[in-house]
């Protein structure tokens, strides 16, 4: 078995474009979500998303970012900081054993959608390519085709907790000796039209708020209304330790623990009992007890029954004398559905880094069926021993990960 | 070469500096698309362009042969002379 450690980070979301950006964003709960603009929805709306302003031209030739949908283009954005992050050079021999695993909940969505459009009510003609731009494995073979990595490749879509699962397979693959190098993350982009209107006929979302829109999303509190949806995407690059010590790479951090459940319960109601299962296979593959997590970065979606089911899920695993801190910030980047994982994987990275947690922003009124530490409204500093991230999707699906600081005599 | 292909040509030339970047001065209609820097997937979207751009519809048997812009400007000149005559 080997062990596996986190050498480069990218992220382009909501709060930042960059991971400092990001994490200084988090930290002084910096909201990146606003009302969405009258060019997504033509009618008058309250909708709001967390939403980045992106200009492909940074990054691609026009004729490129013609062939690339916009989740495909956050995707090659942050894979590519995160593999300069990592001072990634590979030779031919170790990019055969360096692979990418990505999750995504639905791929090339805006260029689906803007393709049955057309097709339906514009000119009638399809893009040629739809096809290309639309699938869900597109972000995966973008960054191997960019970056010449020609070991193993997997694409997966369990909803929102797509990513975290894609983190957490590829640490088994490098654990398990079946790569090398994994750059591992997601990509979503579902700031669209039909995607919106789909989330808001089933009551999920939240509207805008009365007074401040960008304040919309709100994690436990009890004036929560819903989630907010987000868009962008997070890259780790993962690798085996004894090569990442070999070539000197900066290490932020040993990935220790990986919990994968099924609630088999609902499509959409989560259930604590499959939450509680995935935490404890992962403490327990990082042979940690619970007192040892000193953050936990959560689900936290901000809908009514989640918080609460997943507060319930963190006492069952948590006794009460060493509970950690926990904080949701998707109440600044909203969420960002398949890419959530990695994204909050790359804030729960910087927080064990930095020894500084990012707080639950928009945490106004106490909920009593939410009673943790949520570190309200104000980021807190300590030295962090080891992070946890959760991640639970539609369908019941669970993914939990476990980060440590390695022991300096490896650093 | 007659008029109506110069034109043609042009316009094609001008579509794929548009598209893929650089002065379509340069571009050499002669030289296989490939060598411009053009994929097959890039070359389907020019395709999708032109066809907009022209007005007409470009049967997959008319492009198995091209090779070049030159080709192309070809192919779409018979293209358009049918679609004048059908329209006449």
């Amino acid at each position: 078995m080997h062990r596996v450690v986190v050498t480069g980070l990218g992220v382009i979301a909501p709060v930042g474009r960059n991971p400092s950006e990001f994490f200084d964003g988090l930290i002084a709960a910096r909201s990146g979500i606003r009302p969405v603009a009258s060019e997504t929805i033509p009618q008058p709306h309250s909708l709001v998303a967390g939403q980045i302003d992106f200009d492909p031209s940074r990054y691609f030739l026009a004729h490129q970012a013609a062939q690339l949908d916009r989740a495909t283009q956050f995707a090659l954005a942050a894979a590519s900081d995160a593999i300069v992050d990592a001072s990634l050079e590979l030779t031919e021999q170790q990019a055969l054993r360096t692979g990418v695993y990505w999750g995504t909940g639905l791929g090339g969505a805006t260029s689906i959608e803007e393709s049955y459009r057309n097709f339906f009510v514009g000119n009638g003609r399809v893009r040629p390519t739809a096809v290309v731009m639309g699938m869900n494995n597109a972000a995966a073979g973008q960054i191997s085709i960019t970056y010449g990595f020609r070991g193993p490749v997997l694409n997966l879509s369990t909803a929102c907790s797509s990513s975290a699962s894609a983190i957490g397979e590829a640490y088994r693959a490098i654990r398990g000796g079946y790569a090398d190098v994994i750059v591992a993350g997601g990509s979503e982009a579902l700031v669209t039209l039909g995607n919106l209107m789909a989330w808001d006929a089933m009551r999920a979302i939240a509207h805008a708020d009365p007074f401040d829109p960008s304040r919309s999303c709100k994690p436990f509190s009890a004036n929560r209304v819903g989630l907010v949806l987000g868009e962008g995407a997070g890259a780790l690059v993962l690798e085996r330790s004894d090569w990442a010590v070999r070539r000197g790479s900066h290490i932020y951090a040993e990935i220790v623990g990986y919990g994968n459940t099924s609630d088999a319960f609902n499509i959409s109601k989560p259930d604590s009992a499959g939450q509680v299962r995935a935490m404890r296979l992962a403490l327990a593959e990082a042979e940690l007890m619970p007192d040892e997590i000193d953050y936990v970065n959560a689900h936290g979606t901000a809908t009514q029954i989640g918080d609460v089911v997943e507060t319930n899920a963190l006492k069952e695993v948590f006794a009460e004398r060493s509970r950690p801190w926990v904080s949701s910030t998707k109440a600044l980047h909203g969420h960002l559905m398949g890419a959530s994982g990695a994204v909050e994987m790359v804030a729960s990275v910087m927080a064990l880094e930095h020894g500084i947690v990012p707080p639950t922003a928009h945490l106004d009124v106490s909920d009593p069926s939410c009673d943790l530490d949520y570190v309200p409204n104000e980021a807190r500093s300590r030295e962090l021993r080891a992070v946890m991230s959760n991640s639970f999707g539609f369908g019941g699906m669970n993914a939990v990960l476990i980060a440590r600081r390695l022991p300096r005599i490896v650093r | 070469m007659d008029q109506g292909t110069m034109e043609t040509l042009n316009e094609i030339k001008s579509l794929a500096a548009k598209q893929f970047g650089g002065e379509s001065d340069l571009i050499d209609e002669n030289a296989p698309v490939d060598r411009l820097g053009i994929d097959s997937l890039g070359f389907l979207e020019f395709l999708f362009e032109l066809e907009d751009h022209f007005d007409i519809s470009i049967p997959q048997e008319r492009i198995a042969h091209v090779r070049t812009l030159n080709d192309l400007a070809t192919a779409i000149d018979s293209l358009l002379a049918k679609k004048q005559a059908t329209a006449n």
